[in-house]
């Protein structure tokens, strides 16, 4: 198994290199980015705020926020079924909490706006489950991560080498 | 339609300013960072944004053949010149990540028109009205209010 798990990886296609490194060119952006960052995981659980995370990075094709998250998730004891799951919570609601489930709703739908605004019932539900302060601070969460999302495709940041904690 | 929520962490509303800021300010171009802004804004419908940027984008002399035609920039012949339509097409393949990725002729291009700086910069002015975007139709903040 090992032998044909290292003769496949020898086939693979070659690893692309970045297109753009942003935060040495553009340094003070990147410092805010890092502040928001900080302030907009204040107040939220981690596990929650992992999914979160994996979810829009999934849906916006962020290859190098997917290799940091679902590590990150890992190391912080997340399971790889819940992981492995998370692009089809929909059919496997029974994975995931109510309130979770909700921050997932309010995370596809903040992420896909170009689809159509964040409808009434989504919006609803997840104010159901996170009082103000806290929706408020999972609708940064949800913002952020699309910011580095489209940072990460945008330069083409390279997954892979990405290490447990590395920026914390 | 009523705001939802006006709660916004003031941690979260300083850094995310300084963000723009700092973007804006290394794209060195305020009528561009406006355009640029605009038409992200009119693709995630961000009414509040595009109050407010509209007024902004008129302050810095954008003229109003660009505004009035800016949704339409790619048909709209040499209203926009190529640096500005290399702009535009990068902050809609930036805007619109589930459509696909950010494909190599547009970046490739906007990296004609831009040195690394400020391509980075640029980039990051999309990255950062998109996050205000998400924000403002997330909580269904109304057009208005905001001071110029």
């Amino acid at each position: 198994m090992t032998t044909h798990l290292n003769e496949t990886a020898a086939a693979r296609a070659a690893e692309r290199p970045a297109r753009l490194d942003w935060a040495k060119h553009a340094p003070e952006v990147y410092k805010a980015m890092v502040r928001l960052e900080i302030a907009a995981r204040q107040g939220l659980d981690h596990t929650l705020y992992e999914l979160v995370k994996i979810r829009a990075s999934q849906i916006n094709h962020c290859a190098f926020c997917i290799d940091m998250h679902t590590k990150d998730a890992l190391a912080a004891g997340e399971s790889v079924e819940r992981i492995v799951q998370l692009s089809a919570w929909d059919e496997s609601r029974h994975f995931y909490t109510e309130k979770e489930i909700a921050a997932l709703e309010l995370t596809e739908a903040v992420t896909v706006l170009t689809d159509g605004f964040v409808p009434d019932e989504v919006y609803e539900r997840a104010a159901r489950h996170f009082e103000e302060a806290e929706l408020a601070q999972l609708i940064a969460a949800i913002t952020t991560i699309n910011a580095w999302n489209r940072f990460g495709v945008t330069c083409r940041m390279v997954p892979g080498h990405y290490q447990p904690g590395q920026y914390k | 339609m009523t705001v939802r929520t006006r709660a916004l962490d003031p941690a979260v509303a300083r850094a995310l300013s300084a963000l723009s800021a700092a973007a804006k300010e290394g794209l060195g171009d305020p009528a561009l960072a406006e355009l640029v802004v605009i038409r992200a804004s009119q693709l995630n419908r961000c009414a509040f944004c595009l109050d407010m940027h509209l007024a902004l984008a008129r302050r810095y002399g954008v003229s109003e053949r660009q505004l009035d035609l800016l949704a339409a920039w790619e048909e709209a012949g040499d209203v926009f010149d190529e640096r500005e339509r290399a702009a535009l097409a990068l902050t809609e393949a930036v805007t619109v990540l589930t459509g696909g990725f950010v494909p190599d002729e547009v970046y490739e291009r906007a990296a004609r028109h831009f040195d690394e700086a400020r391509l980075a910069h640029l980039v990051g002015l999309i990255v950062a009205i998109n996050n205000w975007n998400r924000m403002m139709v997330a909580r269904r903040i109304p057009p208005g209010g905001h001071t110029p």
